[in-house]
């Protein structure tokens, strides 16, 4: 559906994006993690035809953004953080001007869509009068103006509150279900990005570090936070079962490998196992550890 | 169809800010001024010795398609660059600065039509806006001093003079003039319109535009550049005075226009150029 195909893009001679490349299926909500300055927002900027790649090409439904970008948009829909509207007119004229550049504006589907995101009451209001909220359901209502397939959202919920948060949560998972939508998320809320996507890429530096499903990350292998004693005893015994220690008072066994075998290993061997739990690899740990390398020994 | 539709949201949007209504505004109050001016004794006779010094009568002439010419060929450089400036120079710099442009962009449009469009529209509101200050000028000094009355026209610097005794006649060329003054605009509006292209902001735009413009004007004055007068842009936009000659000169006309249809061409094209090369960052 949506293919990123080494982008690589430097401003002033510092690197934003370096040979950045990612495929995203139909249907599938796909995180794009990352710092900031780490180049999110560059790459979605790319994919939209605002910034000129150096090198690489983005394409939609096969077809290339950079030598077709108004044939590649036609399905796309974007939302941006704190999005930029017409203050000065209404939200009804808003999306009048901005579904006019999508191939004209149909006042009836302009309509279910603005009851869909419950923005009915204020639509006729100036922009300049909305909160932050409304003019996040708005920038969902132009976004869904006329029938994208793709959805890009540019960290779309900062600022919003936990109630829209979840709300805006829910309204595009329910999108996913009900109309099979293809979403990119672009965010650096790690709790919202694991509970939206189903697979999440991290950015570092304009460099892409991992790339994976959100339902394995903890499949990678099994970590325990242990109280043993004699430790000089462990190594041998941890090794002895495929495993390593990672770190002090940290074991890691490979995965599907029987933890209950290396704490009767332990135990035959005459330590004395005080203390034996399983730590649970979540988003933040994994985008933590990526992010500073250097100061995670532990996972 | 859809390009007259998208034209139709740039001018919603156009019209919308306050900021496009204050040069009608301030054209209304200048008016006003001008016509308070006009009644005084004083300018009255200014008026009276320039109409009976070329052998015409006063009650003939002061009328209010005279006053109307006056109020164009005093104020539309002036006052009314300063407007034509201000809109062109924010339309694409400002919705750039305020981040609408981002909104615009995740839209199937190229870049080349969102240009025209926003140039369709800077040209539509100079010329409506000329015909305005027109219209809303002679509706003013009718009022003031009565419909009849022919027309007198005098531009030294143009070495323009003509008088048209039948109002018909009078108010077929001032009507012409007006159309000839909203052309000659857009060659400015045009250059606004270039610098709110570039990466700077748009009172940057609206600036340099006027110092041009007013640094081409200071220059046309120098006895030095008399032989070469003609190659000063504003001595190309006065051209529509050659409107008002009572024997229209079509090819000084035509050759003036054409010089300034070449420099909005040119403009257009060099906006386009870097408005197309530009990365819009988030």
């Amino acid at each position: 559906m949506l293919e990123v195909s080494g982008l690589c893009k430097s401003f002033g001679g510092r690197p934003a994006l370096a040979d950045l490349s990612f495929r995203i299926g139909a249907g599938e909500i796909y995180g794009l993690l990352g710092h900031n300055g780490a180049g999110k927002s560059t790459a979605l900027g790319i994919i939209l035809g605002m910034i000129h790649p150096d090198r690489g090409d983005v394409t939609i439904d096969g077809v290339s953004v950079r030598s077709h970008r108004a044939h590649a948009l036609a399905k796309v829909g974007a939302i941006f953080e704190a999005p930029a509207f017409y203050d000065y007119l209404s939200g009804w004229e808003n999306l009048r001007v901005l579904m006019g550049y999508s191939g004209g504006f149909d006042p009836a589907s302009a309509r279910t869509t603005v009851e869909l995101v419950g923005l009915s009451e204020r639509i006729h209001s100036k922009v300049r009068t909305y909160s932050h909220g409304m003019r996040q359901r708005l920038a969902l209502a132009q976004s869904l103006l006329p029938e994208p397939a793709i959805l890009l959202l540019d960290e779309p919920t900062d600022g919003l509150d936990p109630e829209g948060i979840k709300w805006f949560r829910d309204f595009i998972l329910t999108l996913r279900r009900e109309r099979g939508m293809t979403v990119l998320f672009n965010s650096h809320l790690l709790a919202e990005v694991e509970l939206m996507c189903d697979r999440v890429a991290i950015l570092r530096d304009g460099r892409r570090v991992f790339e994976g499903a959100i339902g394995g990350l903890h499949d990678e292998a099994q970590l325990f936070e242990v109280g043993l004693d004699p430790w000089t005893a462990v190594a041998d015994v941890v090794t002895a079962c495929g495993g390593d220690i990672p770190a002090p008072g940290r074991l890691r066994l490979p995965l599907g490998a029987d933890p209950a075998l290396l704490v009767a290993a332990l135990v035959r061997a005459g330590v004395s196992v005080r203390a034996f739990a399983p730590i649970h690899r979540s988003l933040e740990d994994l985008y933590m550890d990526l992010r500073h390398p250097e100061s995670a020994p532990t996972r | 169809m859809l390009f007259l539709q998208q034209l139709r949201g740039e001018l919603r949007k156009l019209y919308a800010r306050p900021r496009t209504w204050m040069g009608y505004g301030a054209f209304l109050l200048m008016e006003v001024l001008i016509l308070w001016v006009y009644r005084r004794e004083g300018s009255q006779r200014h008026m009276r010795d320039l109409i009976e010094r070329n052998n015409l009568e006063f009650g003939d002439y002061y009328s209010s398609l005279t006053i109307t010419f006056t109020i164009m060929l005093l104020s539309m450089f002036l006052l009314g660059s300063v407007f034509f400036a201000l809109v062109a120079g924010d339309i694409v710099a400002k919705e750039n600065e305020d981040g609408n442009l981002r909104m615009v962009f995740a839209r199937p449009v190229s870049r080349l039509r969102l240009l025209l469009i926003k140039y369709a529209a800077v040209c539509l509101y100079t010329f409506s806006f000329v015909f305005f200050v027109g219209i809303s000028g002679y509706l003013m000094a009718v009022a003031a001093v009565g419909w009849e009355g022919g027309l007198f026209v005098m531009e030294p610097r143009m070495k323009v003079f003509a008088a048209y005794p039948d109002w018909w006649q009078g108010a077929g060329r001032l009507a012409l003039s007006a159309a000839g003054i909203g052309l000659s605009m857009i060659t400015l509006s045009s250059l606004a319109f270039m610098f709110s292209c570039l990466k700077i902001k748009p009172a940057a735009a609206t600036i340099l535009t006027l110092t041009i413009l007013f640094v081409d004007m200071i220059l046309q004055g120098f006895p030095f550049f008399k032989p070469y007068e003609t190659w000063f842009v504003t001595w190309r936009m006065s051209a529509w005075v050659f409107l008002m000659e009572t024997h229209l000169s079509w090819p000084k006309l035509i050759e003036s226009y054409a010089f300034l249809f070449g420099l909005n061409l040119t403009f257009l094209t060099l906006g386009w150029a870097v408005f197309q090369s530009r990365d819009f960052k988030t």
